[in-house]
Parts: structure tokens; sequence; C-alpha cells
């Protein structure tokens, strides 16, 4: 009996040694928290989970204030507007290149000097249509092609506002994928603001929203790890005598971009690149946005009005339609 | 006498420990049958309806800004009205299915339906 009790004990030893290791090694995390003026959502696991989903949320809180909010005194974004330029920090020569390439290759339609033209539209206070003459005087304050960038400083006139808003959260997707590099974390899912990273070696499945319903979402991307980025016209707008506008600016007329897309979802490597590409592709329209996306090797999913999906070649048997009504088509159809 | 490797009592205490482990399954896979929402508020979760059992109409009001109105009635949960400027979280209408969410951000609160067969969610 007594080597029975012995064996016992080893074997209870055993198992919740081999448990609690087995527990810290695949532990999960979840955390959620509201940063750069949205809501986050991270989903860990791995080694060491609950530590480094705390460690992400100061990451991006980090970022924002210290480094791309226009409005936090602290921030690099802010003092740079406040001078009309300065020495670069950080990753900022990094993040100012990447923005200015994708304004050059769009012929100016992505443009992240807008802020002026953002303020007159009011989006996310109390917005309404600006005169038209406003509109025009905006407009004169903004152009990313006045930004004369250095080696390590950049200079621009009076009056410009830079605005990190198309880009902030995949930067922070990237930001996150590096620290998550540091770390024994197998697999995450984080997302900024529907900017999402996926990371660790697995398929992981992307709703992308129905931007017809009230809720929900109309088709599911099965992906690697990678950033995904979705760029709309249906959440964030305001109605004035019966016709709705849209956050989404045109920077060659100061209006809400107009050109039939409802959806434009981009797939990168890097979450600065899937971020500032779906602004720039749903600016653009699918045949000119088509093209920029591939030329930054980037996948697409762009939604028409007419409830049409358009899916670059990569992405054609890593979707799948999950709501009534929509349509898969060929890009040249 | 030589022992044998397993005794009469081994075998018993295995037995339960079985049995314990297939009741301890059994309970977890019941308890995911369940439609459960969450009310959050700043991060921190203030309240959790569970969906399947909400038939007649329950209202919560979170202490917060812009002042939400949350209505559970029927198996769903919805922003009922916020005096939010833009209004997006009382658009995203009734929440139902496990992975709805809706956000309210001046008010920092969310709803969120738990469970979900999609890792995420791009707007």
């Amino acid at each position: 009996m007594k080597k029975t009790v012995i064996c016992v004990l080893i074997i209870l030893v055993a198992a919740i040694g081999a448990g609690a290791a087995y527990y810290v090694s695949n532990s999960d995390a979840e955390n959620e928290f509201f940063a750069m003026d949205t809501y986050v959502t991270a989903k860990i696991h791995g080694f060491g989970a609950p530590a480094v989903s705390e460690k992400i949320e100061e990451t991006v809180n980090t970022l924002d204030t210290s480094v791309l909010s226009r409005q936090s005194k602290d921030s690099d974004v802010f003092k740079l507007n406040k001078n009309h330029g300065g020495m670069l920090s950080g990753n900022m020569d990094s993040y100012l290149e990447t923005m200015l390439g994708i304004h050059e290759k769009s012929n100016g339609k992505y443009d992240f000097t807008l802020g002026a033209l953002s303020d007159l539209w009011g989006f996310g206070k109390k917005p309404a249509v600006p005169d038209e003459e406003k509109i025009k005087k905006a407009l004169d304050l903004c152009g990313a092609d006045k930004i004369e960038l250095g080696k390590s400083s950049v200079s621009f006139p009076k009056g410009i506002v830079l605005d990190f808003g198309s880009v902030g959260k995949g930067i922070a997707l990237d930001e996150i994928s590096s620290e998550l590099g540091r770390t024994k974390i197998k697999e995450a899912v984080v997302s900024v603001g529907g900017s999402v990273l996926l990371y660790g070696e697995k398929d992981f499945t992307v709703g992308i929203t129905d931007p017809a319903a009230e809720n929900g979402y109309m088709a599911v991307l099965t992906l690697p790890a990678c950033c995904v980025s979705t760029s709309g016209n249906y959440e964030r707008f305001f109605e004035e005598d019966g016709k709705k506008y849209h956050h989404i600016l045109n920077p060659e007329n100061g209006y809400p971009a107009d050109n039939g897309i409802v959806s434009c979802t981009v797939v990168s490597n890097r979450g600065i690149i899937s971020d500032a590409l779906s602004t720039a592709c749903f600016v653009l329209g699918i045949k000119e946005g088509r093209k920029l996306a591939e030329s930054y090797g980037c996948e697409t999913v762009f939604i028409d009005s007419k409830n049409n999906v358009y899916v670059s070649k990569g992405l054609k048997d890593r979707i799948e339609l999950t709501a009534d009504g929509y349509t898969l088509k060929n890009y040249e159809g | 006498m030589k022992d044998k490797l397993f005794r009469k009592a081994d075998i018993i205490i295995a037995a339960v420990l079985a049995a314990a482990a297939l009741c301890f399954f059994l309970w977890q896979s019941y308890g995911s049958e369940k439609t459960v929402a969450e009310i959050s508020v700043d991060g921190k979760v203030i309240e959790t309806v569970d969906l399947s059992a909400v038939t007649d109409a329950v209202t919560f009001t979170p202490e917060t800004d812009c002042h939400p109105v949350i209505v559970a009635e029927n198996g769903t949960i919805r922003f009922e009205s916020s005096d939010c400027p833009d209004k997006i979280c009382v658009r995203k209408g009734k929440l139902h299915r496990k992975g709805d969410s809706a956000v309210c951000l001046p008010a920092k609160t969310v709803i969120t339906v738990r469970g979900g067969g999609i890792d995420a969610l791009t707007y």
C-alpha cells in the first residue's frame, strides 16, 4: 500500500508540474482598450501572454501620445506641425518616406496633409457640408508635394497639417509585430480599429465587414501572417439634405471620394502599407487602385455599390462569400 | 509475494479521475452553447448578459459620457441611443451572433457577443 501511495504522489506531482509548464508556455491573454481614438483588441497565445498583452497596450499608447497624435502636445507630429518641420527621431523618417512614396505613386490621390480640410468637414465632432469657398481655401493648405524630406529632417510651408490618421493604425500593427518578434508568443491577433495584425505560423480567418448590413461580415478571408486594413464609406458618415457624406476625402476637389466603391480591403506584410493603401485605393477606384496595390505586392478586395466583389489573384482561393446578394467578379469583367 | 503493477485501489483512483475529467469537458461544452454578451466601459466589463435567456427587454445605462442606452431583448442586444455625434454604435443595430460587436468610441463603451467562428473582423 505504501508503494501505491508513493507512486500516486509521484504521478500527481509530475502531472501538476507538466500542467503548470504547459500552462505557462501556452497561456492565452486578451486585452481590450481605447487608444488612438479607436478601439483596440489583442488576443495572444504563447509564453508570457498576459505580460505581452499589457506591453502591447503600453506600446500603442506611447506611439499615440509621443509620436503620432495631432492633438497631444508631447507628440512628434504635433511638434512638427507647430514648427512646420524639424529634426526627425525614431522611425519618423521611414514613416514619411513610405507615405510620400504612396502619395507619389498614387498621383497625389493619397494625401496625408488634409488636416485643415478634415477639420473643416468636422468629422467626429459636428460634421456639416462646408461652403465651397472654404473648401478651396482649405485645399490651399494641403498637399504632400509641398513637403521637403531630408535625411534626418523635414520641412513644409506654414498651414500644412500632417495627419497620420490614414496610417496610424497600420504603424501600430508594425510596432506590435516587432514587439511580438522579441517574445516567445506563438500566435496573436490584434485589431487596432479594424486594421488587423495576424501573427504566427498558421492560417487565420478574417471577416470583411458587410457594408450593406447593420452588422456582421459578407466574406471570410483565410490568411497566413500579415496585416489587413479596410476603408469604407458605410461607417463614418453623415446625411445632409438627403445625401450621405463619408469621411474619406478626395484631395483633388475636397469632397468625399465618389467612384462607386463602398469598401476596399488591402492585405500586406506591413501595416503602414495596408492601412495607407486601403485609403489610397478607395480614392483611386478599382482600376487604378488595383494597379497601385499590385506595385506594392499587395492583395485587394473591392466591393462596389452594386455589391460586386473584385478579388485579386492571390486571394481568389482564400475568400468565401458568406452573405447573400454579393457576386464575385473578375477585374476585367 | 511479488507486487502487481496495478492494484485495485489504483484502478479505482484512475476511474474516478477519468470520470471527473469527462464531467468537466461535458460541462465546458454545455457552457459554450450559451450566447453571452458583455458590456464594457473603458476596458472593464460592467455587465454580462445571457442572451439565450433574454426575452423581455432589459435596459442598461452605463454611467459614462454620451449616456448610452443599451437594450437586450429577444436574444439580441443593441445600442438603443447615445448622445455621441456620429451614432455609429446605434447604426450597428441588433447584435446576436457570436463575434458581433458594437463600439461607442466617445462613451468608451463596447458590446461584444462572446465566441464566434472568425479570428478577426476588418472594417
